[in-house]
């Protein structure tokens, strides 16, 4: 007799989870969309919120969850004059110079993790993180709910710069055409720039959720790059609201395939799926297929 | 889209025929001489020699990917690990012999390249890169947790491993059958079609070049010389694990040495796998700053000298002479 209670909680647990994937692939997907970036490096962005979360609630003793906005200003305050030496300086030089240089950051902020906090796994130790929620046969940890809530909540929020703001035309003008966009006078530079910073800020909001509720090494992050690119192909580069369907849809079923095949192969089915979604629909799931 | 990989100017095109000749004269002469060096060199120069013809051999099957070809793979290390587990598998359920089982591991690593080339070829450049990520990672995870291979523990060879001198041989002898692909693949007809379908696949298209079965053949090709390096390592150790067979830092090694030595440039890997080799020496005790400075010359390297060290010294010798002229 297969033990339904667990598994209907795993697939809660799953659902919940891909909210937060959602959040940390929108990073990803907002650089792709409008700098044509291929952030190599969004896995050790999302460790470094991580690490930043986890040290202000030890050394500063600030809940994460209320910390947020702060880790979103550190690393985006951090990213931003990183864009300015590395990225911007390889423009125009077509995609790859700017991939294999996020691929040298991702190994060089591996290592200093490594170097600075030792390769011990951590997580952000909070009161909720494992208190327990019931609602009939499931019973989920309550950081998972807060975690998913917080993550539609931002998502949302960052349609909404997008979408209904000055700074989210000028990012649309720049990403459909740069050059007609620089034509009508939109600083392409400036607009490239907070790009970068609003993914990195994604992404460690996105850690530190994800560095509450499970835990973390310095070596977290390639594993978390690849969720996230799924989470990107199957909802659709540059498409909110597709990245968070397919965020919850793929954390539905990585938790499946963890209660199918045992907890090893959570990540596995993921990247299998990832493939699986390249082969046969690389336009993503929701389809106009744009671009 | 189509001019994503579109590379800055790249003197891969030789019109010229003398150093035609003298490059195929020269070549032989350089293997045979390191084949006679063999028994006069050390335990400790066998072991280097050993790991740069190694590196040296899968940087030029990268080179032919990324350099050649415009598909900058991050799959290397999958295509390198399952060599070595092909081989192993071959050596101690069929007992079969080393002549045998290596060009089956290569063959192993290019019939995985072949069952996912559908799944990483259909969008253009970056998601090739992308795929190929997924799958080093996949296999990977998939070596952890599946049982049927040794799971995390790995396997043992049965058979004891050749000596470091016998190795050593092995790895030239490979370089050197490597040599002879890249020599075909880049100085023939097949070459031309490669060129065209990097610099511009849909004008290749146009023209009657079908640039998925190119691809298809470089990725495959390359994969098969991945897998036999992979075999030669595990035979090497005797013993292979998955998070050293499938570690991201043969992956990292490998780029480096091309970026670092000069991408789609002949003598880049052999330029570049010296000066990563030699690197690693010199910080053998402390990996992870090793990896760190890496990472931070491959930036280096791209921003100021995207043709890497090989085109940055072939630049500085064409500026002497003219200021000399």
């Amino acid at each position: 007799m297969p033990n339904w209670d667990g598994a209907a909680s795993s697939l809660a647990s799953g659902l919940l989870l891909g909210g937060m994937l959602a959040l940390t692939a929108l990073g990803l997907s907002i650089a792709l969309g409008v700098m044509r970036l291929v952030n190599l490096a969004h896995g050790e962005l999302l460790v470094g919120g991580a690490y930043v979360g986890y040290f202000l609630l030890q050394k500063g003793g600030i809940d994460p969850i209320l910390g947020l906005p702060l880790v979103a200003l550190v690393v985006a305050g951090l990213a931003l004059p990183f864009q300015r030496v590395l990225i911007a300086p390889l423009a125009g030089k077509g995609m790859e110079a700017p991939m294999i240089t996020m691929f040298g950051v991702s190994v060089i902020l591996q290592n200093l993790y490594l170097l600075a906090f030792s390769a011990d796994t951590r997580a952000i130790d909070t009161p909720y993180a494992a208190h327990p929620v019931t609602l009939g046969p499931i019973t989920v940890p309550e950081i998972y709910l807060i975690g998913f809530a917080v993550s539609v909540l931002l998502v949302v929020l960052v349609h909404l710069l997008i979408s209904r703001t000055a700074f989210g035309r000028e990012l649309r003008a720049s990403s459909y055409d740069a050059d007609a966009a620089a034509a009508m006078g939109v600083d392409v530079r400036r607009v490239h720039a907070l790009t970068f910073a609003l993914g990195a800020a994604c992404a460690a909001m996105g850690g530190v959720l994800l560095g509450t509720a499970f835990s973390f090494t310095p070596g977290s992050g390639g594993t978390y790059l690849l969720i996230s690119f799924a989470v990107v192909v199957l909802g659709g580069i540059g498409n909110i609201f597709g990245t968070l369907v397919a965020g919850i849809a793929l954390g539905l079923l990585q938790s499946l395939g963890a209660v199918v095949f045992g907890d090893g192969y959570r990540d596995l089915v993921g990247l299998v799926l990832f493939l699986l979604a390249l082969a046969l629909r690389p336009q993503g799931m929701s389809a106009s297929g744009a671009r | 889209m189509s001019a994503i990989l579109k590379k800055p100017v790249m003197n891969t095109h030789r019109p010229a025929r003398a150093p035609f000749n003298l490059f195929l004269l020269a070549l032989p002469l350089a293997f045979v001489a390191l084949a006679a060096l063999a028994p006069a060199l050390s335990d400790y120069a066998l072991e280097i020699g050993f790991r740069i013809l190694l590196l040296v051999t899968l940087a030029e099957a990268w080179n032919l990917l990324a350099g050649y070809g415009g598909l900058v793979s991050l799959g290397t290390a999958s295509f390198f690990g399952i060599g070595a587990y092909v081989l192993t598998g071959l050596m101690n359920k069929a007992g079969a012999p080393l002549a045998v089982a290596l060009p089956l591991a290569g063959m192993g690593s290019a019939l995985l390249a072949l069952l996912v080339s559908r799944a990483v070829f259909r969008l253009r450049g970056l998601y090739f890169t992308v795929g190929t990520l997924a799958l080093a990672e996949a296999t990977r995870l998939f070596m952890i947790n599946y049982n049927g291979f040794g799971g995390a523990t790995g396997l043992f060879l049965a058979q004891d491993p050749p000596g470091l001198r016998a190795m050593y041989l092995i790895a030239l002898g490979l370089l050197a059958f490597t040599t002879i692909v890249m020599t075909a693949a880049t100085r023939s007809r097949f070459s031309i079609l490669l060129r065209a379908v990097r610099d511009d696949e849909d004008a290749a298209a146009q023209i009657g070049v079908r640039p998925f079965r190119i691809k298809l053949v470089v990725f495959v090709l390359a994969s098969f010389l991945m897998g036999v390096a992979g075999a030669l390592q595990g035979l090497k150790l005797g013993a292979i694990e998955p998070y050293g067979m499938f570690g991201i830092q043969w992956t990292v090694n490998v780029l480096s040495i091309v970026i670092i030595g000069g991408q789609g440039l002949r003598a880049g890997p052999v330029v570049g796998a010296i000066f990563v080799v030699a690197l690693g020496e010199l910080l053998a005790d402390y990996p992870a700053v090793h990896l760190a400075i890496t990472g931070v010359i491959l930036i280096v390297v791209i921003r100021f000298a995207p043709q890497g060290l090989v085109g940055l010294a072939s630049r500085l010798v064409a500026q002497r002479r003219r200021a000399q002229a």
